[in-house]
């Protein structure tokens, strides 16, 4: 009996504890409008025909007035939006806490569940599609080819269609036009990067006479200066091609076409492409390159650079702080310079996206969050904490971008306006890219590293990325 | 007399089953499944029949891999030989013995991916060690790209596998040794047997039960290798895939390529293998107690 007595005891303090709990509950951190207390005057009229005057104490909730950032409309009342960024927490925490508030303002109602997702990011997110549950919004990489990827699968929304124009047009039209499937965006660009070549003035001057604001505007310019770096400092030069999307370089450095839409046939093989691969065999071969970092991860290359092992070195400038924390007798030798365009003429943008799962519950309230992730005040308060530059023009109208900067890493601020205007996506869409990929790097591995000719290399490449898309 | 049943023992067994079927059993149903089926993780599977497996018996990187594998055993009898040189090494009363014996085990308590990063950098082209003190004693004039050698991508996995894995073996090998009665030591001195004899025909054969135990689990974990290259080679497998082993090849095909139902069926054909070592442990096993 006394058990039980006690029991029912511990039942009814759990009970009141969670009641009390509820109702003590703190406010979140962006409380929606307050309640404000009226008085309103009421005429009542009673039988006897007499007026008396009473107080009525009435709840009103203001009406938001129009948000200058609210630019959907029609958003689904009370949507519960999922959004996962790549690699920004912890660093951008407080900057991605602050939008989402300005944004749950600006939409009032609609709430977002905000997670970041790191190295794991690409699995997590397939894992999250098989399982059903992805995120409403995601913040996929435009270069890595990720949009494309799960847009040719049909599960992202298309946002040609269903972004009014208006909103289309904030942005830059080649980052709004990148990765188009059947010539459609499913993705609005968010953050750029701006390549540039920074320079080790003690090895590319002081050791080999070498002027940095000479450096090669081409790349067909490479291989006498990495012979000439050789000899005068021993070191090697640090070039890399963009191991998963080998096609991609090809396209910017060679001006290789390579990919007949209309026939629906690789055509990587032409002596433009071999030419392309023929000036890295011929580096290779002359010992002027480490090939270690050529065919890997950036990280391989800015380790190299940022040790002192390398003369040049081509990355975004917010990279330039990593050199200045890691080795920062480095930093005062450091110059920068644009990076070298290639054959084609064209930049090849260094883009992240923000991008819609295709059966989300809440479409409308999904392009609000993407768009005002993108938009230019967004990027612009983004641009001020960290060296990225963003993809809507008007962004680059603040005084921030027009000032001359003092600083190594904001050198490039001035032009990123101008530069990033001119990127543009010039490889068309072709299937199966990840298995394409990988028999062009296995082409240009053979010539490389297996004296296989590069003409041989690519044609049989051609071969067999032609007979894989036709099966 | 019937015995009357009781399910309390079913009960306790309970949450243990449910667990092995849900992450065990389930997960090889499924992969057994999908091993007949086009599957890219995101998208539902669609029935291939045998497909994977005759697109299996054609793939050259799947022979190469299979290959690779095979050779990858040879860290086997290697770190067999050297565990038990070092245990007998350090199977004496010496002082600070126990030093070395920690030092020597440390490898095997140090993570695989943070090991395999600093053999990067050993490896490394223009500053790594192993090139800076080639080129100080004279033996090279010019580094060695070590890494991107697709001859050295392999031998330099195995040397990363053999030194993780020589300290944990070599416990084992110690506790075998210190398990061998001493009179047989002494016995074998009144014969006239030198110390080298002495552990040829005493220490050897008195390992045999470690060394069964040891060949097993050490050929397994050299079939289902994968730290070492997927930290080495940087996630590429190596150049021209020179490191690509099974298990590394299953990663590639089912989590870069979105191959999962291919990555299944490859999958399945590395269980067939590794059952066969299993089974020649068992009889191992067996031989030996009987013996």
């Amino acid at each position: 009996m006394r058990t039980k007595l006690f029991a029912l005891l511990v039942v009814a303090s759990i009970l009141l504890a969670a009641c009390a709990s509820a109702a003590t509950q703190a406010p979140t951190s962006q409380p929606p409008a307050a309640p404000v207390k009226e008085t309103v005057v009421v005429k009542q009229t009673e039988i006897v025909q007499q007026t008396q005057i009473v107080e009525k104490v009435v709840e009103v909730t203001p009406t938001p007035g129009p948000n200058p950032e609210a630019v959907i409309d029609g958003v689904e009342p009370n949507a519960e939006l999922t959004m996962w960024t790549f690699w920004l927490s912890p660093t951008f925490d407080d900057y991605i806490k602050s939008t989402i508030a300005r944004f749950e303002q600006a939409y009032p109602g609609v709430t977002v569940k905000w997670e970041d997702h790191q190295a794991t990011f690409l699995d997590d997110y397939r894992n999250a599609f098989a399982a059903g549950n992805a995120p409403d919004v995601a913040n996929l990489s435009d270069t890595e080819g990720w949009v494309r990827e799960f847009a040719q699968k049909g599960l992202l929304f298309n946002l040609s269609d269903n972004l009014p124009q208006s909103v289309i047009d904030q942005y830059y039209p080649g980052l709004f036009n990148l990765q188009l499937v059947d010539g459609k965006s499913y993705q609005v660009p968010w953050y750029q990067a701006v390549a540039v070549e920074l320079i080790n003035k003690q090895l590319y001057e002081e050791k080999a006479g070498l002027k940095a604001d000479e450096f090669p505007t081409n790349f067909d310019a490479f291989p006498e200066l990495c012979q000439t770096i050789k000899a005068k400092t021993g070191t090697l030069c640090d070039l890399r091609i963009a191991y998963t999307d080998i096609l991609r370089d090809m396209a910017y450095q060679g001006g290789v076409d390579v990919y007949d839409p209309a026939t629906k046939k690789f055509t990587f093989d032409s002596p433009e492409g071999v030419a392309w691969l023929q000036m890295y065999v011929d580096m290779a071969k002359a010992g002027t390159i480490d090939r270690n970092a050529l065919l890997q991860e950036d990280r391989v290359g800015l380790d190299l650079f940022t040790s002192g092992r390398a003369a040049f070195y081509q990355t975004g400038p917010q990279l330039i702080r990593e050199v200045r924390s890691n080795n920062p007798g480095m930093y005062g030798y450091l110059a920068v310079q644009p990076a070298p365009v290639g054959k084609s003429g064209a930049l090849s943008p260094t883009s992240m996206a923000m991008s819609i799962k295709a059966d989300t519950k809440y479409p409308k309230a999904a392009m609000a969050l993407a768009v005002f992730m993108t938009n230019p005040q967004s990027q612009l308060e983004f641009s001020k904490i960290v060296g990225i530059y963003p993809s809507t023009p008007a962004s680059y109208e603040d005084s921030f971008f027009t000032q001359v900067p003092v600083a190594i890493e904001d050198q490039a601020r001035p032009i990123a306006k101008d530069i990033i205007s001119k990127q543009a996506d010039i490889v068309p869409e072709y299937p199966s890219p990840a298995d394409v990929n990988e028999i062009v790097k296995k082409a240009v591995e053979s010539a490389l590293y297996n004296n296989v000719p590069a003409q041989k290399a690519l044609s049989d490449a051609v071969t067999e990325a032609n007979t894989l898309i036709s099966q | 007399m019937t015995k009357k049943l009781s399910l309390t023992p079913y009960l306790f067994l309970t949450p243990a089953l449910l667990i092995i079927a849900v992450f065990v059993l389930y997960p090889i149903l499924a992969v057994f499944y999908y091993s007949f089926t086009e599957y890219d993780i995101v998208t539902a599977p669609r029935w291939v029949g045998l497909a994977n497996y005759q697109h299996l018996l054609q793939d050259p990187t799947f022979w190469l891999a299979l290959r690779h594998s095979l050779i990858y055993l040879i860290v086997t009898p290697t770190l067999i030989i050297l565990s038990i040189l070092l245990a007998i090494a350090v199977n004496r009363n010496l002082p600070g013995i126990q030093v070395f014996r920690a030092l020597y085990y440390l490898p095997a308590v140090s993570g695989s991916i943070a090991v395999g990063i600093t053999w990067r950098w050993l490896f490394d082209t223009q500053g790594g060690l192993l090139n800076g003190m080639l080129i100080w004693l004279g033996v090279l004039k010019e580094p060695v790209q070590w890494l991107s050698e697709p001859a050295f991508t392999l031998p330099i996995a195995m040397l990363l596998t053999i030194w993780m894995g020589v300290g944990y073996y070599m416990v084992i090998f110690l506790a075998g040794l210190q398990n061998i009665p001493e009179e047989l030591y002494d016995a074998a001195m009144i014969d006239g047997c030198n110390d080298w004899q002495k552990h040829w025909y005493v220490s050897l054969p008195g390992l045999r039960p470690q060394i069964t135990f040891v060949a097993v689990i050490s050929s397994l974990a050299a079939l289902k290798v994968f730290d070492e290259i997927y930290v080495l080679t940087l996630r590429s497998g190596g150049i021209l895939d020179s490191g690509v082993t099974m298990v590394f090849m299953l990663w590639k095909e089912a989590f870069r390529l979105s191959h999962a139902g291919y990555a299944s069926a490859i999958a399945l054909v590395l269980l067939a293998i590794t059952l066969v070592f299993s089974v020649m442990n068992i009889r191992l096993q067996e031989r030996d107690a009987g013996a």
